[in-house]
């Protein structure tokens, strides 16, 4: 799987602004158990304008399904590309990025 | 004068020197903190992350409905002025009660947004750690249909 999150950045005043919404069934143990499948969530999410990190996030199976992750950071430029990269309980990864506006 | 071979290895310099802190600071606490994953006590979870469970409340804004009519999609968002090193989230819903947590580094502004669930009524605390201390910020959600399976 590669580039299914969608990702809206927006740089205004100097403070760049990501609205990220990645696309992962989040099961919980709860959850998968109830509906027979295993348990598989989003276990850890960081961003990256170039080699700068700007957002890092290691998570549980309690953020909601195709989670919505709202950040903002400095030192970037409109133009510049931040790329999301998220990894699951299982190993799969995502990589997706998107220009800065 | 400056040429332009010395003028390109400074450059090089620069991208060498910025790229360090950013592999400093690349840390999943799921590798590095697993006992916080599967405390099932907001105190236990906040000990096992920042050493202590001594907070300060306030200096947070933490935002979350009042009343959540679906627990699978709660929206809560928090920022902070703190210069603050790490935030996590956590609710006393579910059966493990440690949720996200954010490393922040010079380029981060304490200022995010995620979506939870939660199980039934609960509350939402969310801790930043910022010049050796904790400060939090708490909030009870209702949540009417439990969204964690529950």
């Amino acid at each position: 799987m590669s580039d299914t999150t969608k990702i809206k950045a927006k740089l205004k005043d100097g403070i760049v602004e990501v609205k990220a919404l990645a696309t992962h069934p989040m099961l919980s143990y709860q959850e998968a158990e109830r509906a027979k499948k295993e348990a598989n969530f989003i276990t850890y999410v960081i961003a990256k304008v170039g080699d700068k990190v700007v957002y890092e996030a290691s998570t549980s199976q309690f953020l909601s399904k195709d989670p919505y992750m709202k950040f903002s950071f400095k030192g970037a430029a409109v133009g510049d590309t931040v790329e999301l990269t998220w990894k699951d309980l299982k190993g799969n990864t995502d990589t997706s990025s998107e220009k800065i506006k | 004068m400056m040429n332009r071979r010395s003028f390109l290895s400074l450059g090089l310099g620069a991208v060498a020197i910025a790229a360090i802190p950013g592999k400093l600071s690349a840390i999943d606490f799921r590798e590095t903190l697993p006992k916080a994953w599967s405390a099932t006590k907001v105190d236990e979870a906040i000990k096992e992350i920042f050493g202590s469970s001594t907070l300060t409340e306030g200096s947070i804004n933490l935002s979350a409905p009042d009343i959540a009519e679906n627990g699978a999609v709660i929206p809560v968002s928090f920022d902070t002025q703190l210069k603050a090193t790490r935030i996590a989230v956590f609710q006393d819903a579910n059966p493990e009660s440690a949720v996200a947590i954010f490393s922040l580094n010079e380029n981060s502004v304490a200022d995010y947004a995620i979506r939870i669930k939660m199980a039934k009524t609960g509350t939402v605390t969310v801790v930043a750690e910022a010049d050796g201390k904790l400060y939090s910020a708490s909030k009870l959600v209702k949540v009417t249909i439990g969204g964690c399976g529950g």
